[in-house]
């Protein structure tokens, strides 16, 4: 079982530059954290990573307490963890085919795909699109079938990287609306965003990045109603 | 000109009236290089997919070579080939000169750096979010793969429709290691080569329509597919 996930000393280098220099970073279990930082400040890359689809230079990789080479750990990044892009691919067929994808690659009997699609349909209030190419749909609909083809493989963590990015007002409340259910349904997400009010709600942890650089933050007090007691427009770098 | 007029309304009389010996030509060169074609497709998508997606030592030195080995002429495939095949080469044992198997290997090897410089160049253009996108769903690296080489499908289409076409018109490998030998290596192209080195215009004509309204056919089923798919 991956109750943690924990990576130091991560360094990506692309050519002579390097992105990404990160001395810890954990995930726990039940956990809900926010990476927030610049355009460039290799939010996209820690993130993929943390999925295992980037192959990083250099790293430490321990997994619910066991030292892993990157060649072991990939394989168990990549079967507990759900990278969701910023703005997702749809493969050219049906939104219930692109749903069932993760099922088939599970190769679960038919009837229990079926069964399964359909109650994820729902759940992504996807029911009237369900036979049609999720190719031609908006940007925030095609958002909704990756959070529902994302959930129904039940992922232990799920990545989700700026998932509101370039979307209209009405689409980012409906995928907010779909996160605060993941939430709900105890799935442990990261998240980077631009945009951390909305998920002030949720948020456990909160994370900065600055020129490949983490640094955490602590998230403002919540008031009894589990709001948050107020709004973090600037971040102070814990130590600076 | 006039001769020309004249030799094509032969030439479509005789593909229309189905004379049996023009009939059975076509049936060899469709036979041979649709065998050539199934036979190396499977082999050079996934070599494609490894050349486009993969990462490993020598991996640009290989793609330089497929783009090299595009340019070889079909007579050198075909005299190495039957270097290879004659009673005293190093394969001379198996006894394909001559044969059909013969011209299918000639077209087999023809079409590999055809269809893997093309699958390639459609592979490689193709976004990575595709892989990525199947491998965090729980994809195999095989399913990953099939998922890319699906959405990637036009460009492979092309890739072997291109090489089936090339192939399917190639003389020089298929007279040296066929033979043309009537009723059994004699097919489109060697055939013309001979009917026209004989002056009987009207079948070399009759078979090179063929052609035509083969290549025609191909490229308007993709076309067709590919409008489809844009529009659905």
């Amino acid at each position: 079982m991956t109750g943690e996930i924990r990576f130091e000393n991560v360094e990506k280098v692309y050519g002579d530059r390097v992105l990404l220099s990160v001395d810890s970073f954990t995930m726990c279990a039940g956990n809900c954290t926010l990476i927030t930082g610049d355009n460039g400040a290799g939010k996209t890359t820690l993130l993929k990573i943390f999925s295992g689809l980037l192959k990083p230079e250099k790293t430490v990789v321990s997994i619910a307490g066991r030292q892993l080479s990157w060649q072991k750990a990939r394989p168990e990044l990549q079967s507990s963890v759900v990278y969701l892009h910023q703005s997702p691919y749809m493969f050219d067929a049906s939104v219930y085919e692109n749903v069932a994808y993760g099922l088939r690659a599970a190769r679960l009997p038919a009837a229990e795909i079926d069964e399964m699609v359909w109650e994820s349909l729902h759940w992504g209030k996807l029911d009237h699109l369900t036979h049609r190419n999720a190719r031609v749909l908006s940007g925030g609909e095609q958002q909704r079938v990756a959070l529902t083809r994302a959930r129904i493989i039940r992922p232990r963590f799920l990545v989700l990287d700026e998932p509101t990015t370039s979307m209209d007002r009405k689409s980012r409340h409906q995928t907010y609306e779909l996160i605060q259910l993941l939430r709900g349904e105890d799935m442990s997400i990261l998240i980077s965003t631009h945009d951390i009010e909305p998920f002030l709600e949720i948020v456990s942890h909160h994370h900065y990045l600055e020129g490949g650089h983490l640094h955490e933050i602590s998230i403002p007090a919540r008031s009894p109603h589990g709001k948050s007691s107020g709004v973090v427009t600037t971040f102070q770098r814990q130590g600076s | 000109m006039r001769d020309v007029f004249v030799a094509t309304k032969e030439a479509l009389a005789l593909l229309l009236s189905g004379d049996t010996g023009i009939w059975e030509i076509i049936g060899i060169s469709f036979g041979v290089s649709l065998q050539a074609i199934v036979y190396v497709t499977p082999f050079c998508l996934v070599a494609a997919f490894l050349l486009a997606y993969g990462d490993f030592r020598g991996q640009r030195f290989l793609v330089s070579l497929v783009h090299t080995l595009l340019a070889v002429p079909a007579v050198v495939v075909g005299l190495t080939l039957y270097i290879l095949l004659s009673r005293n080469g190093p394969l001379g044992d198996l006894k394909l000169l001559f044969t059909q198997g013969a011209m299918i290997i000639g077209q087999m090897l023809l079409a590999i750096p055809i269809v893997i410089a093309m699958a390639h160049s459609a592979l490689k253009s193709s976004d990575k979010i595709i892989w990525e996108t199947a491998k965090t769903l729980g994809a195999s690296h095989t399913r990953a793969m099939l998922t890319v080489m699906s959405e990637a499908r036009f460009g492979l289409f092309a890739a072997v429709i291109a090489a089936f076409g090339r192939i399917v018109a190639e003389v020089g490998c298929s007279m040296m290691v066929g033979g043309n030998i009537l009723h059994h290596t004699r097919n489109i192209p060697t055939a013309i080569a001979l009917e026209t080195r004989k002056g009987e215009f009207a079948q070399g004509i009759a078979l090179g329509l063929v052609l035509l309204i083969l290549a025609l056919g191909l490229n308007m089923m993709l076309s067709g597919a590919r409008h489809r798919f844009e529009t659905a």
